[in-house]
Formats: structure tokens, sequence, C-alpha cells
């Protein structure tokens, strides 16, 4: 719950959309409409005693009228903590979105139409059309290149959905192939990957398998037995972090570590040293790769030699063999 | 009372009261005398100039809320403002009665506003959400096991985000790979597009005179939002004009690459690809984030054409084996 200190444009805003909810519910608690607009109980109390000194203009040199004025039920208020306008004088009509609301809400519609839950309602083009129209200005267009479903990934969310466990092979980097029964808990996708977060019947613990690595999915019919573990953190990696690495970059490429998660050791002269952890340490190799040299692999040394040797065998595949005569192999 | 306990959301919400309930709209002198907020200061003797600037500010502060503040000038000299009214037309403010949501489609709003990771957009997000709880409908069901996720980590975002609703010329630095020094950009900001993870800005170019593509990621200045007005009529179908260029570009570079079956590249570039005669081809928008990913794979893919791409590999690859040279002690605090 928020309780940052509200603006005085925020609580126009809010004003404007609190008092037809409040208008169409009739009475509702104290603690409810905090909830729901965001703000601390306290908050919603102030903002609510502060709509008795709202109105229409009086005449010059008059002090407005009672009827003139918003009012509210106030020993419902002070004695129970359950809001109700009694008088009102204007907002009474929702108003439309900002642009700025729509826009938001636009391009998140875009990307959770490949949901399949929300794909399957058939509801997306109705409401990007709804929201267009119920827009104040033209919002500002925001767009989410649209992303075919892959067939793993309508597996999984079947399985989800239905609350059975999923099968399939995954092929881990730098691993062999492995098979895996899983009770799903959540697929998150961000970046434009896809992951399903769940309970991994091998490791006996909560897993995140990244679905790019999934193959022949299929579903089981084994009910679910763990839907109710906690989830683990969105990129605590897949496996048990037991190791870390401490590289060196230039703060501007910072950013390109995304969503891994590390803890910043040193900063000099825009250069950060930072610690990441890893199931594996070797696995920086990959990641060093994106950075092209600006990411320096630090300690462990055995994490170093990797990440050289990777790009160094890598670099082996383009050199060409000393011209000679034909030869057979 | 006295004025300076008159809050300005006070002002303001009695401002809009006002606007709204005109139907001929106010002067500025009417608004000043008449409603609260305003009134006390001038009963208080406030300078008439210092109202009037307040006044203002705060009919901009409405218009940035998305009110339609309206202003009707003389008719018979429209360009002298003195004695000009101001009001808020109801039908342009209401959320028009005939749309309506199910509480279906409030369930799918409610995911489709939780997937930003940006405070400010998010708050957004929630607002229009809000909106719609306001009229009486209280929505199926969470769509509960999928969290979608927008991440937004480029600086430039939000002021390109102004610049677009504002139809405002924006102006950056822009760096592109293999240039020393940024170039200076002027652009008619017309839509955002994330492609591949990536964000990207399709605007005007003012200086070569088209339509151009931009990566967000490249910016490496702040984003001006200057003064500079432009016709909005530019954003039409400026969404459909952008993706077709990305698609169009991706559609004409293809790398011919070999890859090694069963291995994390095989996976990842598989999907993305077609098989050829020679290894796999697979399209690609940007040669240097292209290659950045190749890198990742090591010497599990090797680039065969075309040949700039193949030599953007290797010179990343050459990079990384000379920033680990095997001489140098690693661990912290070594000397420079």
């Amino acid at each position: 719950m928020s309780s940052a200190p509200l603006l005085a444009a925020d609580r126009v805003r809010l004003y404007l959309t609190l008092v037809p909810y409040l208008l169409e519910r009739g009475q509702v608690t104290l603690d409810e409409a905090a909830a729901e607009f965001g703000v601390t109980a306290a908050q919603m109390r102030a903002m609510v005693e502060k709509l008795t000194v709202i109105g229409l203009p009086g005449d010059s040199g008059y002090w407005q009228l009672p009827q003139e004025m918003f009012d509210i039920d106030w020993d419902l208020l002070d004695e129970h903590d359950i809001i109700e306008i009694t008088h009102d004088v204007a907002f009474r009509r929702v108003p439309r979105f900002t642009a700025r609301e729509a826009a938001a809400l636009l391009a998140g519609l875009q990307l959770v139409a490949a949901v399949p839950a929300v794909a399957d309602s058939g509801l997306v083009s109705g409401l990007i059309a709804k929201l267009s129209r119920g827009s104040a200005d033209a919002p500002p267009d925001l767009l989410i290149a649209p992303v075919e479903v892959t067939e793993v990934q309508q597996v999984v969310s079947r399985a989800l959905h239905d609350g059975v466990a999923v099968a399939f092979r995954y092929q881990a980097p730098d691993a062999e192939p492995t098979t895996r029964t899983v009770d799903p808990r959540q697929i998150l996708i961000t970046n434009g990957q896809w992951y399903l977060q769940g309970w991994c019947h091998l490791r006996q613990a909560m897993r995140t398998f990244h679905l790019d690595r999934v193959s022949d999915a299929h579903l089981t019919e084994i009910p679910i037995t763990h839907g109710d573990a906690p989830v683990p953190a969105e990129f605590g990696g897949g496996g048990d972090v037991s190791d870390h690495v401490t590289v060196r970059l230039p703060e501007r490429v910072l950013p390109l570590l995304g969503a891994f998660p590390y803890e910043e050791i040193d900063r000099t002269d825009a250069v950060v040293t930072v610690r990441m952890s890893m199931a594996d340490p070797r696995g920086i190799k990959r990641i060093a790769g994106r950075f092209g040299g600006a990411l320096e692999v630090l300690d462990p040394p055995l994490a170093r030699c990797a990440t050289r040797e990777w790009a160094s065998a890598a670099l082996d595949l383009y050199t060409v063999p000393e011209a000679s005569s034909a030869q057979v192999d | 009372m006295t004025p300076a306990q008159i809050p300005a959301e006070e002002r303001l919400t009695n401002l809009v009261v006002a606007l709204m309930a005109t139907e001929i709209g106010l002067t500025k002198q009417q608004i000043l005398d008449n409603v609260s907020g305003y009134r006390q200061r001038v009963e208080a003797g406030a300078k008439p100039d210092s109202l009037e600037k307040m006044f203002e500010r705060d009919k901009d502060e409405l218009r940035a809320l998305g009110m339609p503040v309206e202003t009707i000038g003389d008719p018979a000299d429209p360009q002298d403002m003195r004695e000009a009214r101001y009001r808020i037309p109801q039908a342009d403010y209401d959320l028009p009665s005939d749309i309506e949501f199910t509480d279906a489609e409030l369930a799918v709003l409610r995911l489709a506003g939780s997937v930003w990771s940006s405070e400010s957009v998010s708050a957004d997000a929630q607002a229009g959400v809000r909106k719609i709880r306001a009229l009486g409908i209280d929505g199926d069901e969470p769509i509960i096991g999928f969290a979608p996720r927008i991440a937004v980590q480029d600086a430039a975002f939000p002021a390109l985000q102004e610049g677009i609703e504002r139809n405002r010329v924006v102006v950056f630095d822009y760096l592109k790979p293999g240039e020393d020094a940024p170039t200076r950009r002027r652009i008619r900001p017309l839509v955002q597009v994330e492609y591949e993870s990536r964000w990207h800005l399709y605007g005007f170019d003012v200086d070569a005179d088209g339509e151009r593509t931009f990566l967000l990621s490249r910016i490496v200045s702040d984003v001006k939002v200057t003064g500079q007005g432009f016709d909005p009529v530019a954003r039409d179908g400026a969404a459909e004009r952008a993706l077709a260029g990305l698609a169009e570009v991706a559609a004409s570079q293809q790398a011919l690459l070999e890859i090694t079956p069963g291995t994390e590249a095989a996976l990842r570039l598989g999907r993305r690809g077609v098989p050829a005669v020679q290894g796999i081809r697979v399209p690609y928008v940007d040669r240097h984030i292209f290659a950045d990913e190749l890198a990742t794979y090591g010497p599990e893919v090797r680039v065969v054409e075309p040949a700039d791409l193949r030599d953007s590999v290797i010179q990343r690859l050459h990079a990384i084996v000379d920033a680990h040279a095997a001489e140098e002690t690693a661990g912290e605090g070594s000397a420079e």
C-alpha cells in the first residue's frame, strides 16, 4: 500500500473517479475505498472529509449554500468508517480515459493477447476499440509486436489451466538433456521470453524453466500437488545458487544485465564491479558474450578461464587452414 | 478562512466543478470572483496579475490531467481573448454512455494493467482500471497463473512518450555502433514499438526528411521535448508502418549459420530460422544486436554469411579473448 504524499493534481484526478465510484456503490468502507485507490485509510478519510468543501461557485460575495456543496454522512464515517455521499453537485459520470491511461492499457492488452486464457476469450479486439473510443485524446501509440504462440507454450498453459502436471524434455545449457515432470504454478512472460515456474518432481523443489529449452511437452493425468508452494524469485536461475562470479563492466552497459540478480561491490570512474549469483560460475561465459569484451570476468579463475576458452573455441571456427594441396580427410 | 489555508487541490477541484456546471462558459473574472480558492484571495487583496497567472497555471494543470478545458473567444473578434470564456463540455468529459464493460472484460484489463514494471505507466494503467470499476463493474475472478511483464529500462522512454502525446518535436543525441561520435537528431515522434524485446522509436527525421526507426538503447543524451509542434495526422497508421518496416528489414537480411545440434544455440536460433542446404537461414533486424547474441553461443554457431555479420562476431570474440588474457591475475583491487 502506497503511503506517499499525494500531489494536488493526483488528488483532483482521484476525486473525478472516487465520486462516481461512491455514488455507484452507495456505502463503501474506508478500507475498501483506500485499497481500491491505492492510498492509506487515513489519506482516504481526509480526501472524503475535504469533499464537503467542494461545491458550485457562489454568487459574488456570498458563501455557497448547502445544496451547492458536496455532503457526506458524517456519523457513518466517524462511527463506522463507512463512506456515503449524501449530496453531490458534480462528477456523477465517470470521466473518459486520459490518453496515457488508454495507452498503458492498450499496450498491456497487446502483450496479454498471447496468454491463452485471454486469447480464448475473444475480448481483446473489442476492448481495444472501447479504450480507443473512450479516450479523451488520441492515445500516444505503444506497439508490442505480436509473437506467435508456440506449441510448447500452448501445452504448458493448458496444464496450468487444467491443474495437471506437464512432462517435457529439458535441455539446459552445457548439460545433458533431462526429462522433467512439473506441477505448473505460474507462467512468467518477460522480454518476449516465456518461463514456467513450478514444482519439479525430479528435483523435488520449485524451479524456473525457460520454455525455449523445452521440447516434447505433453500433459499428464497427474493432478498437481504443490500448487500452493511459494513461487521462486523471478530470476533466481533454475538451480541452487551456491556460487558467485565477480565481473567488472562500464556503467553504461550495466542495464544489459537485465533481470539477472547481482550485487554491486564497487563503482569508480563509471566502471562498476558486481557480484552475480550463479549455480555454475562457468555459465558466465554466455553472458559475457553479449558484452563483446566490455565485461570482464574477474573471479573465480575458473569462470574467467571458461569465458576465454569459450570465445577462443568460437574463433577457431573461423580460422582458415593454411592453403595446401588437395587433401582427403 | 485565510487564503493560505485553502490548498491547491481544493481550488483546482472547485474550478473543475465550476467549469463543468456552466453551459456558456465563465470569464476569467467570474472565476476569480466566485470560485472558492480564488475568491478568498481576491477578498484578501491579492494582486490581479498573480491571480490571473495562477488561473493560467491551473488551467494548464487540468489539461495535463486530460480535462477538456475549452476556450471560447469573442465571436466578433476570435483573436480577442480578454473576454474569453472557459468551460468543460460534458460531452467531451464523460465516458460515452454506450461504452460498457463486462466482468470478463474487466478481468482481462486487470491483467493488461498489471504488466508494467515502470511505476508511472503502471499508475496510469491502474487509474484506467479504476474508472471501469467506478462504472459499477466488479469483474470476474482474476486470471491467475500468468505474469506477463513489460520492462522499460530505457531512460528515454517517458520523454518520447510525452513528445508523442503532445505532438512535439523531440531532440536527442544518437550513437550508431561503429561511429565515433553521436549525432543530434530532430524527430517528430510517432510511435514507440517493442520489437524482439527492444524498444524502438519510429518517427519523422526532420533533417533526413523521412520516417526512420531508432533504438532507444542508442539514445545517449537526455531527450528534450521542444516547443515545436507538428500535425498529429502524421501519427495515423504510424504503428503499422513501423511494424511493416521492421518486418521488411528482417525479411531482407538473413544470416546463414551452421549450428551444433542439441545446443542452446540450436534451441534458440532453430525456432527463428529455416533450414538451408548448408545450415540454417535466420532473419535479423540489426547486425550489431544479432552479433551480440551470436557471440553468447560461442562455438555452438558459425556465421557463414553475410561477411559483415561474420566480421562483427569475430571482432567481438577477439575482444572477449583479449579482455580475459591468461597472464593477468584475476581478483579485486588489481592494479590498473
